[in-house]
């Protein structure tokens, strides 16, 4: 996906929850409103558990 | 966005609160809201020895490592599940977490290994856990057992509860289960942390835990409930959080009295002792179907 595009712009383009994962680019975690860039790497990683033990 | 303590720039936001945290204020507000309902639900007293149950997940070991911050004398409990790969790699994460950090973690096979694991659903599971747990601290003379549910995994069961108007089941849905009857007391400090908030904790302390999901809780009722309090949740940030304080402050007693009944007419099962209200209690049958 091509940037540049805010962390909130690209979790609704996907239609995820962002209730549902964190975004982290390289090693850190950001928030919603940091806009990403092309070259940036970026993880989007589920939190949600299943267990209703 | 900045952080709401100290406005240095956020690295992340809890909608929730409106609010975004820098890394240490989010660590310190982690701990803060489990300092909290330690307090408030009056789970720990003083000179209690505390058993975590750790999975490798971000919720159990985000719960181990703030309760080691706020000076609880604790100790982790792994259980061996048997399920293949999923369970070599939770317990590798959990052994890993105790030797980094000097802490002590015992550890505790499912009997009969995965074939428990394997032929029972998630609530058999949770039925595994919840005996195991006990009999470990019972037999560890640990005064609690601590567990790593979150408000989501809280707000989803009583979803379903309320769904299916399970009175009992919303008696017995507290953060604190006191002790009695053969049962050590039983605590739940994260339910005031979601589950973002855990995974975002265990990133920012630099925990490694296991983030693949379990195989066998893969499109369970569960999950569908987690998803739809998230829809919720995102048009209405907060709504999670008032659905289940709002339940205990105001619904919760209502319902006490029919589980607090029930409980007063358990024995002793005829194979474990756990007190139980039949003969033989739900895990040693459980136990003694997967031996068949």
């Amino acid at each position: 996906m091509d940037g540049p595009i805010r962390v909130h712009a690209l979790l609704e383009r996907l239609e995820i929850n962002r209730e549902s994962v964190l975004v982290i680019r390289g090693d850190t975690l950001v928030t919603g409103d940091v806009q990403l860039h092309d070259d940036d790497e970026v993880e989007i990683r589920p939190v949600v558990s299943g267990g209703a033990a | 966005m900045k952080c709401r303590r100290c406005r240095a720039p956020a690295v992340i936001d809890v909608r929730r609160h409106n609010a975004g945290f820098c890394r240490d204020c989010f660590l310190h507000h982690c701990r803060e809201q489990v300092r909290r309902t330690i307090d408030d639900f009056d789970m720990v007293h003083p000179g209690d020895r505390v058993l975590v149950a750790v999975s490798g997940g971000k919720d159990s070991l985000a719960l181990w490592d703030i309760l080691r911050d706020l000076g609880y004398d604790v100790d982790g409990l792994y259980l061996g599940l048997g399920i293949g790969e999923y369970s070599d790699e939770s317990g590798t994460y959990a052994r890993a977490y105790a030797d980094e950090r000097g802490a002590k973690l015992v550890e505790v096979d499912l009997p009969t290994g995965s074939r428990v694991a394997h032929r029972a659903p998630c609530s058999a599971c949770g039925l595994s856990k919840r005996h195991l747990f006990n009999q470990a601290a019972v037999d560890g003379g640990y005064d609690v057992v601590a567990t790593g549910h979150n408000l989501d995994d809280e707000a989803a069961v009583l979803f379903g509860n309320v769904l299916r108007w399970s009175t009992e089941y919303l008696g017995r849905q507290l953060p604190v289960l006191p002790a009695g009857n053969g049962f050590v007391r039983k605590v739940k400090p994260l339910v005031r942390l979601g589950e973002r908030e855990a995974a975002g904790y265990c990133v920012l302390a630099g925990i490694d835990y296991q983030v693949e999901e379990c195989p066998m809780a893969a499109g369970n009722r569960h999950l569908g409930y987690k998803e739809a309090l998230n829809a919720i949740e995102e048009q209405s940030p907060g709504s999670k959080h008032a659905f289940y304080f709002g339940f205990l402050e105001k619904a919760s007693p209502l319902f006490t009295p029919e589980a607090a009944s029930g409980q007063e007419q358990l024995q002793q099962c005829a194979q474990c002792g756990t007190p139980t209200p039949g003969e033989v209690c739900a895990f040693c049958r459980l136990v003694e179907r997967a031996r068949r």
